[in-house]
């Protein structure tokens, strides 16, 4: 078996790479693959309490490149029982702890029996970025809708280019419709625009995402979650499956909501 | 005009290529001493790249340019790729385009300018850009978006085809041609030439740099998702920016670089 191995990175921090690698390893984990999840962000590490995973660490990325554990006894097994295995940072060392030719060799050897290798890159375009890089086959890149993270995002994507990762796919988190439809907030097509590369990804911004990672778990387990069926989306398309991308559609207010229970005619929320 | 402390031969260099520049007020005396004396025993230092001759404004007569070729082939065994003036550069550069591949060849000797120069096609090609003494090779053309943080620097023209993104710098020593949208720094006619020109399909830097001269766009206060959207609707039109009396301006670029006279100054 040969797994794919991607990294998810943006640049610019807080824009929501870790909680779309757990969101997406949780949904491609779901759709029946074997997925591991690599937090490479060193001495910051958060994708093991946004998976709720953080009391189950004995061993770290840093103990398995240094040898002093196997690769297996620092893999940690999601809570949800799926195929979905987290290699969680080491908090107390730094980014020069590792180096990209032993995050590609580790990479290697988990393709060799995983479907998929999620690497959740760490803020900023420093060694913790290059070591991340260095690793994947593939890249997707996060974004919010907003001119600080975009340039950041293009920065990034030059820097993909420069070390051999072309076209790399595009994730606009927290987007709200309403923002979008009164001009106010850049939509898909904006980003498209001033990035010239391929969404594969709207997520909304929703509530939900914030409650769910404080209790440890990935909107994608909440079925109410508008943004996680966005990452159930974006994991379909991830795994070859053509899905179209589905605008975001304005939360209905309570006029609408009732409008919509009486049956009035006319859509009052936005498929724009 | 020329003093005795200024050079009438200035050699310049670009990667293995080497240009002679001849001061074109000099008197050919002059020059033919300068170089005379430049070569004399330096042909082994030299003997990589391409030779090129400019000789800015002035036209030589095929026995001045014959006569340069001898002290060349006598003091140094270099062999003159191309003669370039301001004129004919252009000229040059189409014939080039045609009949070589892109590595510079030695050619024999060039065609006289007389065979070409009618008043006409003198003006014709020597716009805004074309004037002057420019020190140019070929365009070096770019397939792909700048993006932010690259920085693209040719000694001779520039052509972008893609977005020049904000946060990314675009420097030539000729003209910028940006098949996109400028967003990031350009900076044209950088080793000093108030002659050159950006066009771009919409310009929206906040600043434009041409030679010597600098312009700044004041910041706007559109909100970004509403300015976003302008551009994207194709709002911006081919722009041309210039220089002149030490000022950039903008103008919709509609044709010939040389009928560019009546632009907008840059600042929105």
């Amino acid at each position: 078996m040969k797994g794919r191995t991607i990294v998810i990175t943006s640049g610019k921090g807080g824009v929501g790479k870790t909680t779309a690698t757990a969101n997406i390893g949780s949904a491609l984990a779901m759709r029946g693959n074997r997925v591991v999840v690599i937090d490479t962000d060193i001495g910051l590490r958060n994708l093991d309490v946004i998976m709720g995973l953080e009391n189950r660490i004995v061993y770290d990325l840093v103990n398995v490149v240094e040898g002093k554990c196997r690769l297996r006894q620092a893999m940690i097994q999601d809570r949800h029982k799926l195929e979905l295995y987290l290699i969680p940072a080491a908090q107390t060392r730094d980014k020069d702890s590792i180096n990209p030719a032993q995050l590609k060799a580790l990479c290697a050897e988990l393709e060799e029996e995983f479907d998929y290798i999620l690497i959740d890159c760490p803020a900023g375009i420093e060694q913790g970025f290059k070591n991340a890089v260095s690793a994947a086959g593939e890249a997707v890149i996060v974004t919010t809708p907003e001119v600080s993270a975009i340039r950041d995002a293009d920065r990034v994507i030059g820097l993909l280019e420069a070390s051999g990762l072309h076209r790399p796919r595009l994730i606009i988190n927290r987007i709200s419709a309403d923002m979008v439809k009164r001009g106010d907030m850049m939509g898909q097509k904006d980003v498209e625009a001033l990035l010239s590369e391929e969404v594969i990804g709207l997520v909304p911004a929703d509530e939900r995402t914030v409650s769910a990672a404080n209790r440890g778990v990935p909107a994608v387990h909440d079925s109410r979650s508008s943004a996680g069926a966005a990452f159930l989306r974006i994991a379909a398309r991830i795994d070859g499956e053509d899905v179209p991308l589905k605008e975001i559609e304005a939360r209905p207010g309570v006029f609408n909501r009732l409008r919509d229970i009486v049956g009035i005619k006319g859509r009052a929320y936005s498929h724009a | 005009m020329t003093d005795k402390g200024r050079r009438a031969v200035l050699i310049t260099g670009r990667g293995t290529d080497i240009a002679f520049n001849l001061a074109e007020d000099a008197p050919l005396e002059q020059v033919a001493r300068e170089l005379d004396a430049q070569l004399d025993g330096q042909g082994v230092l030299f003997s990589k790249g391409g030779i090129s001759v400019n000789t800015g404004n002035r036209s030589l007569s095929g026995d001045e340019e014959e006569e340069i070729r001898r002290i060349f082939r006598e003091k140094s065994g270099l062999k003159i790729a191309r003669f370039v003036s301001s004129d004919r550069q252009f000229l040059k550069e189409e014939e080039r385009k045609v009949k070589e591949p892109p590595a510079p060849r030695n050619r024999s000797a060039a065609t006289p300018l007389s065979q070409f120069s009618s008043a006409d096609l003198a003006r014709a090609i020597s716009g805004i850009s074309m004037q002057g003494q420019r020190n140019r090779d070929q365009a070096m053309i770019v397939r792909g978006t700048v993006r932010s943080g690259e920085s693209v620097q040719h000694p001779g023209d520039l052509v972008v085809l893609g977005d020049v993104n904000p946060g990314s710098e675009v420097i030539a020593d000729g003209d910028i041609v940006v098949l996109g949208a400028l967003k990031g720094l350009p900076h044209a006619g950088a080793s000093g030439d108030d002659k050159a020109a950006i066009i771009a399909l919409d310009i929206s830097s906040p600043r434009l740099r041409i030679g010597g001269c600098e312009a700044a766009l004041p910041p706007s206060d559109d909100p970004p998702g509403r300015k976003q959207r302008k551009e994207d609707t194709g709002a911006g039109q081919p722009t041309i920016a210039y220089a002149r009396r030490n000022a950039i301006y903008v103008s919709p670029f509609v044709g010939r670089f040389a009928r560019y006279t009546k632009g907008v100054p840059y600042e929105g």
